[in-house]
């Protein structure tokens, strides 16, 4: 009787443990969802006060460290994202982030927006060749932007370097979009060129 | 009985068989939610996988932007140079060759964008094909273009460079076949440069990629490029600001080369001939090898060839003593003679109390200046602000897409001040634009509201350090012009490549001097040199009385910094006068003469080039009108037949060959090729990560219901042993 209660404890134990990590684990998706959900929400006002400001930084919450640089809009998805400065792991997790190694946004040059497959930039999937984006930009014009190409990228094999010349956007994010794990080599890269200002064109 | 109530007895008796309410949620109703919610994920993910891109077959076709690390580039045509400098006196008479190897299996149309010295006259070119050779011709712009349009079309092989800037030329090489190569030789005139006892020579090599401010005017795919019918391949599109900025926008080789494996190679010779003894001789960028017979100086690259990446400057210094104070140099060229004067003032004694003066100094922190041109900069101007006096106040402004001062306005050179500024040198970083415009104006427009405040500034200098990779120099020149008031503008060009046209006339119409920094070893001594101009009175009304009258340029004399010689270009009409030059002017305060007696005899001082020269510094000297407000068709009538008469490229004349046979049978295509350049030594391509773009929210979801299943299957195991037991009992 003894040694078998004390296996039965013991499974019990185990299936305690088992549960608690389980809804640890759960908790985190959970937690990784739910901040990319929420954190918009103050970015956002962020975003309202830049452009007041004439393009100053403002930081969404006190401690943040990073900040909202541009918002990108998909008409034909219907989506809208806060471009947040930085492309490191603690800005990804509030939104798509601006590699600032890359050129400016709305500049000549390569600008390079990073985000996440699963929460921001799941929509890469479904932009087409010839899609609009619309970029605004710190000093609160909006740019219009024509996808022109679309392509898988092996970070083992090809170089991200600064190129200097015409103005385009490229958003990367993670590929096969439907992975589990984190951490692939694979990304899967638009790339959008800017579609002259109807103004100007007159 | 309700139906809800027996709901509710069924679900305790579950709850119960599960021993209580929290074990039955944890163990039936969350392992029934997840495994509904991961066929909820499933089902959301099948149909969309069967209609996801698929990018590897659709979308890889024809992108210049990403590229294997693995793969090097192959660019269509290769080029290489040849260059050999022959100097002698005041003047270099400079052939380059440019070899354009046609290396894809179409025929091709080469077009290639590179630099020359600022006031190089180029007066010859050819075109060579093995062993045949045609002559260039000098022709009208668009006259030109015509000629080489329905050469290109007719399928003969043709040349025609173009003047886009100063320092900024274009090279076009229509119908090389497969596999052939076609060389096109220029000769062009440089004068020597001469500051603080030692002669310099600066030949470029590549061109820093320019900054174009302003809005592109169309960039539309149903309106292509539709204001140059004749697109130049640059990678800018033409803006508001510059329109022309797809001609000075050359495409860049994607990886830096070395001088091991060039991409663009070049070979380089020089022949040194300076009729005086020599100290030194040197070239600060190159190695070189060095041949000495009978004083004349044979040098070539110790390496044999160099990549084009960095400009190539070659020093040389005569022995103390048997430095040049003045020298006239003439030419006569179709019974007309032409002159050069070189007349080098006393140097003024350092002010024994200095002035009380404020300097402004101007950085650019544009992405143009990452590498190792920040480094130069920051280095320099911590140099800078260590020589200030305490006397002195200071600024600095530093701008890339923005601008931002240090100090709202100029403060004293208080240890503290200065100390403040070098925490803001070090904190330099170089990203973004070049929007010079705003940063100049800030610089310069200030001074009234500053003298307001301060009646005791008596001189207001501007330091300005900058790479000057912009596109829209003429409108920085206006601005300069239009604001310069009492203040001067000094210019710093930093960087292996950088726009020497755009430092030397910022300077000039600053009416103040210009130095170059292209390794960090150099900033200590071109610092000091700079201070030394800065503090030194300057030469100033200078003059010049000819025995009768003359047309020299430039027309308005320079002020004269410590070191800097006058250089006036002359034409003298049928004969060279006899008699006496007078060269006058102030130098801190005191008047300063100088006589030379010239005796027009026609072979005295003779020397090849220096018409070339003087039709070269008028056009200059008249292009320079077109910023003080006169109108560019008036400019133009008058630089055009000057041009033409003198066989110079202009902006408003080119080059020509074309090739009588025709080459490209009719029905093979003519591929437009730009042919790159090769990236500025040391400039900064360090490669940067790719963003990490997965979150493990997903694999921690699996990771959670995989758990939760064990955690289960524990239980329902379990749960037999308890039936079990009390099975036994009875």
């Amino acid at each position: 009787m003894c040694p078998r209660r004390a296996l039965e404890r013991g499974r019990d134990a185990l299936a305690v443990a088992l549960l608690a990590a389980a809804l640890l684990h759960g908790a985190g998706a959970a937690l990784i969802h739910a901040k990319a959900w929420l954190a918009p929400l103050l970015i956002e006002r962020a975003w309202s006060r830049t452009l007041a400001h004439g393009g100053a930084a403002v930081k969404p919450w006190p401690w943040a460290d990073t900040w909202p640089v541009a918002k990108l809009r998909a008409p034909g998805q219907g989506i809208e994202r806060l471009v947040l400065a930085g492309d490191s792991g603690n800005a990804l997790a509030f939104g798509p982030g601006h590699a600032r190694a890359s050129a400016p946004l709305g500049a000549a040059g390569l600008a390079v927006i990073g985000g996440h497959r699963d929460t921001h930039f799941a929509f890469l999937r479904h932009l087409r060749r010839g899609d609009r984006l619309q970029l605004q930009t710190l000093d609160g014009r909006w740019r219009d932007y024509r996808v022109e190409a679309a392509r898988v990228v092996d970070v083992r094999r090809e170089r991200l370097s600064p190129q200097p010349g015409r103005e385009a956007l490229l958003l990367v994010t993670c590929y096969p979009f439907d992975a589990v794990f984190a951490g692939g080599p694979l990304r899967y890269a638009v790339r959008a060129i800017p579609v002259a200002p109807r103004s100007t064109l007159l | 009985m309700t139906p809800q109530y027996r709901l509710y007895r069924s679900c305790r008796r579950e709850a119960a068989t599960f021993g209580g309410l929290p074990l039955w949620l944890a163990f039936r109703c969350l392992p029934a939610l997840l495994v509904a919610g991961l066929m909820l994920l499933l089902l959301a993910a099948s149909p969309s996988r069967a209609q996801a891109p698929n990018p590897l077959n659709e979308l890889e076709s024809g992108q210049l932007l990403l590229r294997a690390a693995g793969q090097p580039f192959v660019p269509a045509i290769i080029q290489a140079s040849k260059v050999h400098f022959d100097i002698s006196g005041m003047l270099a008479t400079v052939r380059l060759q440019q070899t354009f190897h046609n290396d894809s299996a179409q025929y091709v149309e080469g077009v290639y964008a590179f630099p020359l010295p600022q006031d190089a006259a180029v007066r010859y070119m050819e075109m060579r094909i093995g062993e045949r050779r045609i002559v260039g011709a000098v022709r009208e712009k668009a006259e030109a273009k015509k000629l080489y349009q329905a050469a290109k079309q007719a399928g003969r092989k043709a040349s025609l460079v173009e003047q886009q800037r100063p320092n900024l030329f274009t090279n076009r090489v229509a119908n090389i076949a497969p596999g052939e190569a076609v060389t096109v030789e220029l000769e062009y005139v440089q004068p020597v440069a001469y500051t603080a006892g030692v002669f310099s020579l600066r030949f470029p090599m590549t061109i820093t990629p320019r900054y174009m401010p302003g809005v592109p005017l169309a960039t539309d795919e149903e309106a292509p490029l539709a204001l140059t019918p004749d697109p130049y391949l640059g990678w800018a599109l033409p803006t508001d600001q510059v329109p022309d900025a797809d001609a000075i926008s050359p495409l860049l080789h994607p990886a830096p080369g070395g001088d091991h494996a060039p991409l663009n190679p070049i070979e380089i010779s020089a022949r040194l001939d300076m009729g005086m003894p020599l100290a030194a001789v040197d070239s600060p960028y190159h190695d070189i090898a060095l041949a000495r017979r009978a004083g004349v100086y044979d040098l070539r690259l110790a390496q044999g060839v160099s990549e084009m990446n960095r400009d190539f400057v070659l020093t040389w210094e005569p022995v103390t003593g048997s430095a040049p104070r003045a020298a006239l140099f003439t030419e006569q060229v179709d019974g007309e003679h032409f002159g050069l004067l070189l007349v080098v003032p006393p140097s003024a004694p350092a002010a024994t109390r200095p002035l009380p003066r404020e300097i402004i100094f101007v950085v650019d922190t544009s992405g143009s200046m990452g590498g190792v041109s920040i480094e130069q900069a920051r280095a320099s101007l911590s140099r800078a602000l260590a020589q200030l006096h305490p006397a002195d106040r200071f600024n600095i402004i530093e701008f890339n897409s923005q601008q931002r001062s240090l100090f709202r306005s100029p403060v004293p050179a208080s240890r503290h001040h200065v100390q403040a500024a070098q925490e803001f040198v070090r904190q330099l970083h170089a990203s973004g634009g070049t929007e010079m415009l705003p940063a100049l104006r800030a610089a310069l427009a200030p001074a009234l509201e500053a003298d307001l405040q301060h009646d005791a500034v008596a001189l207001r200098q501007v330091v300005f350090i900058t790479d000057g990779a912009v596109g829209n120099e003429a409108a920085l020149f206006e601005e300069i012009a239009r604001l310069l008031g009492d203040t001067r503008l000094f210019t710093v060009g930093i960087g292996s490549a950088p726009n020497s046209w755009f430092m030397r006339k910022a300077a000039e119409f600053g009416r103040g001097a210009h130095t170059h920094i292209g390794d960090i070893d150099e900033v200590g001594q071109k610092m000091a040199t700079l201070f030394e101009q800065l503090s030194r009175p300057a030469a100033v009304n200078l003059a010049v009385d000819w025995p009768q009258p003359v047309e020299a340029w430039p027309q308005r004399l320079p002020d004269l910094y410590h070191g800097q010689p006058l250089s006036v270009a002359v034409k003298f009409g049928a004969a060279i006068p006899a008699g006496e030059v007078r060269v006058s002017g102030d130098i801190g305060g005191q008047a300063w003469s100088r006589r030379l007696q010239i005796s027009g005899a026609v072979g005295q001082g003779a020397h090849a080039g220096v018409a070339s020269l003087w039709a070269r510094r008028k056009i200059a000297g008249l292009l320079d009108q077109r910023v003080s407000g006169r109108a560019e068709e008036e400019v133009r009538a008058e630089v055009l037949p000057l041009a033409l008469q003198h066989r110079l490229l202009s902006p408003y004349t080119s080059f020509i060959a074309v090739e009588e046979i025709v080459s490209r049978p009719e029905d093979e295509a003519l591929h437009g090729k730009a042919v790159p350049n090769s990236r500025p030594h040391g400039q900064a391509d360090q490669p940067f990560a790719w963003p990490r773009t997965a979150t493990t929210a997903r694999a921690r979801a699996w990771f959670a219901a995989l758990l939760l299943f064990l955690a289960l299957l524990l239980r329902v195991l379990r749960q037999g042993e308890v039936d079990h037991v009390p099975a036994a009992r009875a």
